[in-house]
């Protein structure tokens, strides 16, 4: 065993991994997972936010840049995280496998980190496409995850500190060590026997590529796997890249008035409730209570308002909205700008069928209940009769198919 | 960490910082622990870990070990041509595998049927097959460059080459 253990760390012996290609590619690693563990927790708490928090509503394009740096950094964990293993593979063969009590509690850590580490993107990934094959549910888990993601990286950097401040900066003496180090390490080990002595030898004769070459390509490899993945998908929210979009999940411009869907109406079941002639909207403030028709709505003054639909999944869409300013609309059914909305939908069911809104989006002149969307009447799947629209949050709290807005009493 | 005196001991400084990193990372994972666990049912928790641990096995047993394959292979079969060449075929092939790793549940998705039309409205097996091809295009275009960059470094008569 320990033979086969000190053999397979001499085979694996390659110029790239060393202590000092692990320190480089773990701290792009650790900012991706810090990128995305900051713009996370700022998209979770928006969704629900602690009772004393307030939130910038400019730019209004906030939430657009933060969330999709979410799914821009999530998707470069891919070949960062892949890369980085490939630089510590020889550490699965480190022997003896176990010294003490506080290493096994180290290796333990570090395979939950990768574990957790490889579902957590995984499944963002499969959330982007709104395929949910696993036996978990998504949001929760995601979330939670991120908690014993970054957990378990400080305890990691932690206990790598020495070797990572010993590496943070490229040595200066380029020459004999390293080439040293990148030379056979095999020979004093006791020959292997057999099939498997067949194969190790096989392995043996194979040329090695000069370490300055193997290290370049390397580098290379990860930066332009980097530069792939994210130039090809990052199109659906970023719109300089969007005519390199080949693989992004959402195409900017693709959708009923040239803006994409999350929930369908059909999804929502609300076709029938929404395309009611009957239909009103109620505003509640206190004791006053007072519904609005479509064509009443329509006869208050309409504001128009550019603003992106950004969405949880990592895509957004500029796009042009026109309708009743918020606190007009408030201030006409006698209630204040100053206190906070619970926003209703005509869903009968799912998360964000009732939603609640802070004062600083009620204020805020950009906020509209939309009527209409890049100049025409708002479709059916972007929640006719009315919408909200409001600047720098999710699209899931941009409440489609309205019907109830209420004051919430302080 | 039983060989402490043959290692040079940590500063005082960074055995703080250790410290302070360590116990903020085990609150981390005591708060993941606590939200999952009052967040997520229970009867899905053996599930989870499911996951994790098919993760680990998947990329430990069945990917690394394939990355290792692929790397003596190419350096075998390209035992005569210069490094820059192996590693630029060696490149190809990890970001065509890395693209196809992220496009493929993408095209499985598509097959299931996405949830409405404006999700995942591309051609993704199409495109996946264009960006192989391009790959394998640039892929000989640079390998051309190298070969004859490294012939012409030969041809040159007495030149020191470092």
């Amino acid at each position: 065993m320990r033979r086969l253990m000190y053999e397979a760390r001499a085979q694996l012996a390659s110029p790239v991994r060393n202590p000092r290609m692990a320190t480089v590619i773990g701290r792009l690693l650790g900012l991706a997972f810090l990128l995305c563990f900051g713009t996370g927790l700022y998209s979770h708490f928006l969704q629900e936010p602690l009772s004393w928090m307030v939130f910038p509503t400019r730019p209004a394009g906030l939430y657009q840049l933060t969330q999709g740096t979410h799914i821009v950094a999530g998707i470069a964990c891919f070949p960062l995280l892949l890369a980085k293993l490939y630089v510590v593979f020889p550490q699965l063969f480190v022997y003896p496998p176990v010294t003490s009590f506080a290493q096994f509690l180290e290796r333990a850590s570090i395979a939950l980190f990768v574990g957790a580490s490889l579902v957590e993107i995984t499944i963002g990934l499969l959330n982007t496409y709104q395929w949910y094959p696993f036996p978990f549910p998504f949001r929760q888990v995601h979330f939670a995850l991120s908690f014993v993601i970054i957990g378990s990286l400080l305890v990691h950097i932690g206990v790598k500190l020495p070797l990572i401040s010993a590496h943070w900066r490229a040595e200066r003496t380029a020459g004999p060590p390293e080439q040293l180090r990148a030379g056979p390490t095999q020979e004093g080990l006791p020959r292997t026997r057999g099939l498997t002595g067949r194969i190790l030898s096989y392995i043996d004769a194979t040329p090695t590529v000069p370490a300055r070459t193997s290290r370049r390509g390397f580098l290379a490899t990860v930066t332009l796997g980097v530069a792939t993945v994210v130039g090809l998908t990052a199109g659906q929210t970023f719109t300089p890249l969007d005519a390199l979009n080949a693989f992004g999940p959402r195409k900017k411009g693709v959708g009923q008035q040239g803006v994409p869907v999350n929930r369908s109406s059909a999804q929502a079941k609300v076709a029938t409730a929404a395309m009611a002639t009957d239909w009103v909207l109620t505003v509640a403030s206190g004791d006053t209570e007072r519904s609005f028709s479509r064509a009443e709505l329509a006869a208050l003054p309409q504001t128009d308002v550019d603003l992106p639909i950004a969405c949880v999944e990592g895509w957004s869409q500029m796009a042009s909205w026109r309708g009743v300013r918020l606190r007009d609309l408030i201030d006409e059914a006698g209630g204040s700008p100053d206190s906070d909305l619970r926003l209703i939908s005509l869903e009968q069911r799912g998360g964000f069928r009732q939603t609640e809104m802070g004062r600083e989006y009620v204020r805020d002149p950009l906020t509209l209940v939309a009527l209409e969307l890049n100049g025409e009447t708002l479709d059916l799947e972007h929640g006719y009769p009315a919408r909200m629209i409001a600047p720098g949050r999710p699209g899931v709290l941009q409440t489609k198919w309205l019907s109830r807005i209420e004051a919430i009493d302080a | 960490m039983g060989s402490e005196a043959e290692v040079a001991l940590p500063s005082r400084r960074i055995r703080v910082a250790r410290s302070v990193l360590v116990a903020v990372g085990v609150l981390g994972l005591g708060l993941g622990a606590y939200v999952l666990v009052d967040s997520v049912a229970l009867r899905r928790l053996p599930g989870l870990a499911l996951w994790i641990a098919g993760a680990i096995v998947l990329h430990d047993a069945v990917i690394s070990p394939l990355v290792f394959g692929l790397g003596v292979l190419t350096r075998r079969a390209g035992h005569r041509v210069a490094g820059s060449v192996v590693v630029t075929v060696q490149a190809t092939i990890v970001l065509g595998s890395l693209m196809t790793l992220i496009v493929l549940p993408a095209i499985a998705a598509q097959r299931q049927g996405p949830r409405n039309p404006t999700v995942l409205p591309l051609d993704y097996a199409a495109n996946l097959g264009l960006f192989w091809l391009i790959l394998a295009v640039a892929c000989a275009a640079v390998s051309l460059w190298f070969y004859l960059r490294t012939r012409r470094a030969n041809q040159r008569p007495s030149r020191i080459q470092s």
